[in-house]
């Protein structure tokens, strides 16, 4: 029987971690609802900014998080340039399988320029609070992971109020949910798109950065965030943003308490686990309801 | 259509295999065929075995070279990868017809190589391979050029910790190992014997190479309170691990990991909250038996910084070929060459800067380890006695 | 050009192709058995070269090339009774290869079966694991089949690392050789046959299914799904059989490999990227041809390893593999084939004659992109002016 020091210690880093899921898997749920695309390259720029924020870091010893600066307006122009200049090229009839490969293939690309520039070797980010942690009833919260906690919260929320709350987030929702009708009332679904495509990507710089304080990055590192991530986002229903920070949180904590018992590996099947038995029993997703229907 | 292009595409590459093929096998030189882990995730390690083979290159040649040819290393790239090790030493010794090879870093990629030079009848000395089940394979023709086996790192740990009196003996022991043979040797060579002592096993994770987040087990660990935690690692898991462990307070009274403390950079990347972390080494630069001397020397005139083990593990590998040429006087790929080289090293013990090694029949050297520490911000030898530094640091201080 | 999957198509180059068979004239039939005789011809050269090629390589490492070329193409072509009959596309086939190998080599270490026996028993396993697969794959379309393919590779490297008493873990697995004391010269040359072998049952199989009522219908759910479902074709058995016969192919590619081998290491085993790279050698040959993956097997695995020679190891080769995957998709979805044979007939003027197979989705597009006026015999995909 484990201690409950342990369980709540889990629990703990189950949240942290669950945070960090919830933003990225909220960029991969905006790309799905747009687009109907999966976009496979989601966790390779967030890698890459996990990189630049290394490699900043490295070069001229400024903190990680200045760098989300430069990433987030960079990853945001380059998530429109992507819908605009590539996706936008595909045949919309079989967008959904080719729009995989080709954002498969630009993870690949991406993947191979890192591993050129720096290597495959594995680099961390060496802060001077890196070892420094807070006690909270007996158990330790790592200040670094605190910060990544924060920034994928804060992100996360700024992200619902503009979906919710101003004319762009209104015009993206009525793209996603009927794009002829959008279009029919005056909405501009093209560039509409572009932005919702450019969001997303912004979160993986800002996701990525939060990677970079508090782990080891290297550059195939992104085939595992990306089976997680898709897993979350088919259990929380393909397309809704709340229904995938909800099973981000909840894959996410079971994770970490799994872990308790079973080695770190073996913890981490339970988001297949959770993906093949959404799609036998539930294809819908238990969170969403119908597609992309809610925000 | 298909077919004429097939045809054509194995034709070009038939070609193009035909004309580099021949360079290896000049009488002038002796080329050597190595594959290395440049990336990937022995990358590390692997480019330290590099400036070993280099070294030891340039100061065979400086010297007039081996049986009076010049030494020439063909270093191949293997990515950390098995699949690629093995083509590379097809391509080594099929294509350029190198006339010896060295052995890459890493067991897991030296079983796969070992076999091929096996296959092909040819001598593997290798500076990297020290798990058990390197040398459960049946190879007759591999030697490990260092001076112990993994599960044989930790010995004088072992007898020390099993020497303090009862009061003063770690009660329970944490392990955490990556899931490598080397790695995960070192841990559970030491694991065994503490065991067998009667001291508890409070926590034993093994954890894929790939793995980046420790912070569960670093929770388990903790959670624990063992006395002792033991890392089987290699260099940035054992980081890892440490910062995890760091950032939840627990602090051991012993703590000893594989391979990450003897890093130069281990210091800076753990905070500077070294003293008191203990590793198994093979190797000392201030070791004075002759050749040493000579390797520190030439090696840090050429590099600019001393040897670390990786490095003279390597530059071993080529003491213990060269020494092999030199008594059979041949250095080809020849049949009757590479038995008479096997031959030499099952039967003779050779010097080398790591010491005198001797192989059993299955290639195991006969030696051991040294335990070294970070004592006073200087990673020290404190272990067997009498070749110590400095004084074992029990317990350890809060990191 | 019989090799051709497309029941309708008669895009030959040359404008005797369609006429030939129906004409009266004397002269097109003379030419036809010349085309005939010189395709014949070209397969016994093929043929010829195939089998001497061991004898007559300039060293033993060209051998090993080779194996390592004939087992992307049994890989790709056994992707494409799946990915080419209809139309869905898996990019977790590495699983199916990677269970084929380990199957292989657990059965001969923990069951002590022969070699051989234990490869076809871990392919006919395989196929049986496929069945459930399948069944839940085939069950959703696009993004999902996708994800879950995905997902499979993914979850099977976490299990093979995780299971180590069992699978060896992260150390892997050493399989045992075959025959056991054979140098390793000869080694290379039994296994080249061997994959030459398992190709030539691949393709025989491939062709025999393209000229049957299974395979018209296969071809059918590719074309547009939803119709031949309402046509009364079965369409979920008819995927769920294919999806089986791919999965054993893929698995004796796997097996085979693992006993020539002799490694196992799950990193490499159940890679996304050995799936990724069917796809890609599927796609650029052409889904719809016999030879389509062989083809781009031979295209992509011998730049692979020419890059290798020539530039070393570095991890530019998956810029490349991602540059011509992007290229494939944006440009030539249908693969090199009719890329290349669309080029020729514009050049030779005789495309305008042949009819052009149309699928639904295509029609679609036509309809959807008012306006812009595409040639007929244009395959390039417009960005849909909305």
């Amino acid at each position: 029987m484990p201690s409950a020091g342990l369980v709540f210690q889990s629990v703990l880093l189950g949240l942290l971690l669950g945070g960090l899921y919830a933003l990225l898997a909220a960029g991969l749920t905006l790309y799905f609802g747009i687009m109907r695309v999966v976009m496979i390259a989601h966790s390779a720029f967030l890698i890459l900014a996990a990189y630049l924020a290394w490699w900043a870091h490295r070069e001229t010893g400024v903190d990680p998080l200045l760098t989300l600066v430069v990433t987030v307006p960079l990853f945001f122009l380059a998530g429109v340039a992507l819908q605009r200049l590539l996706l936008s090229r595909l045949s919309p009839v079989t967008l959904t399988m080719m729009s995989v490969l080709l954002t498969f293939a630009i993870a690949l690309v991406i993947e191979g320029l890192l591993g050129y520039a720096f290597s495959g070797t594995q680099r961390r980010i060496r802060l001077g609070y890196s070892s420094t942690s807070l006690e909270l009833f007996g158990a330790r919260i790592a200040v670094v992971k605190l910060i990544g906690f924060a920034l994928a919260a804060l992100s996360l929320l700024g992200l619902y109020l503009l979906l919710k709350h101003s004319r762009f987030g209104q015009a993206l929702r009525a793209t996603i949910q009927h794009r002829e009708a959008a279009r029919l009332l005056g909405i501009d679904t093209d560039r509409v798109a572009g932005y919702g495509f450019g969001l997303g990507l912004a979160t993986a710089a800002v996701g990525g950065t939060a990677l970079s304080l508090d782990s080891t990055i290297y550059p195939s590192l992104h085939w595992h965030w990306i089976g997680p991530l898709m897993a979350i986002i088919v259990v929380g229903g393909l397309g809704s943003v709340p229904g995938a920070a909800i099973a981000a949180m909840t894959l996410g904590m079971m994770q970490s308490l799994l872990q308790i018992e079973l080695a770190a590996t073996w913890a981490q099947t339970i988001f297949y686990l959770a993906l093949f038995g959404t799609l036998a029993f539930r294809p819908q997703g238990f969170f969403g309801g119908r597609l992309a229907q809610r925000f | 259509m298909a077919t004429v292009s097939a045809l054509a595409a194995t034709f070009a590459l038939g070609g193009c295999g035909g004309g580099a093929g021949s360079e290896g096998s000049g009488d002038d030189t002796i080329t050597i065929g190595v594959s290395l882990p440049l990336t990937g995730d022995f990358a590390e390690p692997g480019k330290g075995v590099e400036r070993g083979y280099k070294a030891w290159a340039k100061i065979v040649n400086d010297k007039g070279g081996l049986l009076g040819r010049k030494v020439e290393l063909k270093i191949l790239d293997d990515q950390s990868n098995a699949d690629r090790v093995v083509s590379d030493y097809e391509q080594l010794i099929g294509k350029d017809e190198v006339d010896l090879v060295f052995g890459p870093f890493s067991t897991r990629l030296v079983v796969p190589s070992a076999r091929v030079a096996e296959e092909y009848g040819m001598l593997f000395v290798e500076p990297a391979g020290a798990a058990p089940e390197v040398f459960e394979q049946g190879f007759k023709n591999l030697f490990y050029a260092a001076p112990a086996v993994a599960n044989d790192h930790y010995n004088h740990l072992a007898e020390y910790i099993l020497a303090l009196p009862a009061d003063q003996r770690p009660k329970s022991v944490a392990y955490s190992a990556m899931d490598d043979p080397f790695a995960q040797g070192t841990a559970y060579g030491l694991k065994d014997k503490l065991e067998a002592a009667g001291i508890k096993t409070a926590v034993d994770e093994v954890y894929p190479p790939n793995t980046t987040d420790f912070g569960p087990i670093a929770a388990k660990i903790a959670d624990s309170k063992a006395d002792m935690v033991v890392g089987g690692s290699q260099y940035q898991d054992g980081v890892n691990l440490i910062v995890a462990l760091q950032q939840l307070n627990y602090q051991p009274k012993i703590a000893a990991f594989s391979t990450a403390p003897t890093s130069p950079e281990f210091a800076e990347a753990i905070g500077n909250k070294t003293e008191g972390v203990l590793a198994p080494t093979g190797y000392t630069q201030k070791a004075d038996y002759p050749s040493n001397k000579e390797f520190v020397e030439k090696y840090t005139e050429q590099f600019g910084k001393a040897p670390e083990e990786d490095e003279a593990n390597a530059y071993t590998t080529g003491q213990v070929v060269a020494a092999a040429v030199e008594a059979a006087k041949c250095a080809s790929q020849d049949e009757e060459c590479q038995a008479k080289l096997i031959e030499f090293l099952r039967g003779n013990e050779v010097e080398t800067v790591v010491g005198p090694l001797k192989w059993d029949d299955k290639g195991r050297p006969q030696s051991a380890h040294m335990i070294q520490q970070w004592v006073d911000g200087e990673i020290q030898i404190v272990l067997p006695e009498e070749q110590k530094e400095a004084d074992f640091v029990f317990p350890k201080p809060k990191w | 050009m019989r090799s051709d999957s497309e029941p309708r198509t008669t895009t030959s180059g040359s404008r005797t192709g369609g006429g030939g068979r129906t004409g009266p004239l004397a002269a097109p039939i003379a030419r036809h058995r010349v085309a005939l005789g010189m395709k014949l011809l070209l397969y016994a050269v093929a043929l010829t070269a195939l089998f001497t090629f061991p004898d007559v390589a300039p060293s033993r490492y060209e051998v090993t090339v080779a194996i390592t070329l004939l087992n992307y193409a049994v890989l790709a072509t056994a992707w494409n009774f799946v990915g080419g009959f209809t139309g869905y596309i898996s990019l977790g086939h590495g699983a199916f290869a990677g269970l084929g190998a380990y199957g292989t080599a657990l059965l001969v270490v923990k069951a002590e079966l022969p070699s051989f026996p234990a490869l076809f028993a871990a392919a006919a396993l395989v196929g049986l694991i496929a069945v459930p697969v399948g069944y839940a794959a085939l069950r959703v379309r696009g993004a999902s089949f996708v994800i879950v393919s995905i997902a499979l590779v993914l979850v099977l490297l976490l299990v093979f690392q995780s299971w180590a008493s069992f699978t060896g873990g992260s150390r892997g697995m050493v399989v045992p050789r075959p025959f056991p004391g054979m140098l390793r010269t000869e080694h290379h040359r039994v296994f080249y046959f061997l994959f030459a072998a398992l190709l030539a049952l691949a393709l025989v199989t491939w062709w025999l299914i393209d000229r049957s009522r299974f395979g018209l219908g296969l071809k059918s759910i590719r074309e547009d799904e939803d119709k031949a479902q309402a046509l009364g074709t079965p369409t979920f058995a008819y995927k769920l059989v294919v999806f089986v016969v791919s999965a054993v192919f893929t698995a004796l590619a796997g097996g085979l490999y693992a006993l020539w081998f002799g490694d196992l290491d799950p990193v490499f085993q159940f890679s996304i990227l050995s799936g990724a790279y069917m796809v890609l050698m599927a796609l650029l040959g052409g889904v719809r041809h016999l030879y389509g993956p062989l083809l781009g097997a031979l295209v992509v695995g011998y730049a692979l390893e020419y890059s290798k020679l020539e530039y070393g190891d570095t991890p530019l080769h998956l810029v490349t593999a991602g540059l011509l995957l992007a290229v494939v998709v944006l440009f030539m979805p249908d693969g090199v084939i009719p890329a290349v044979r669309g080029l020729a007939a514009r050049f030779l003027g005789g495309g305008q004659s042949s009819i052009r197979e149309v699928t639904a989705a295509e029609l679609l597009h036509g309809q959807r992109a008012a306006g812009s006026a595409a040639p007929p015999d244009s395959r390039t995909r417009k960005e849909v002016s909305s």
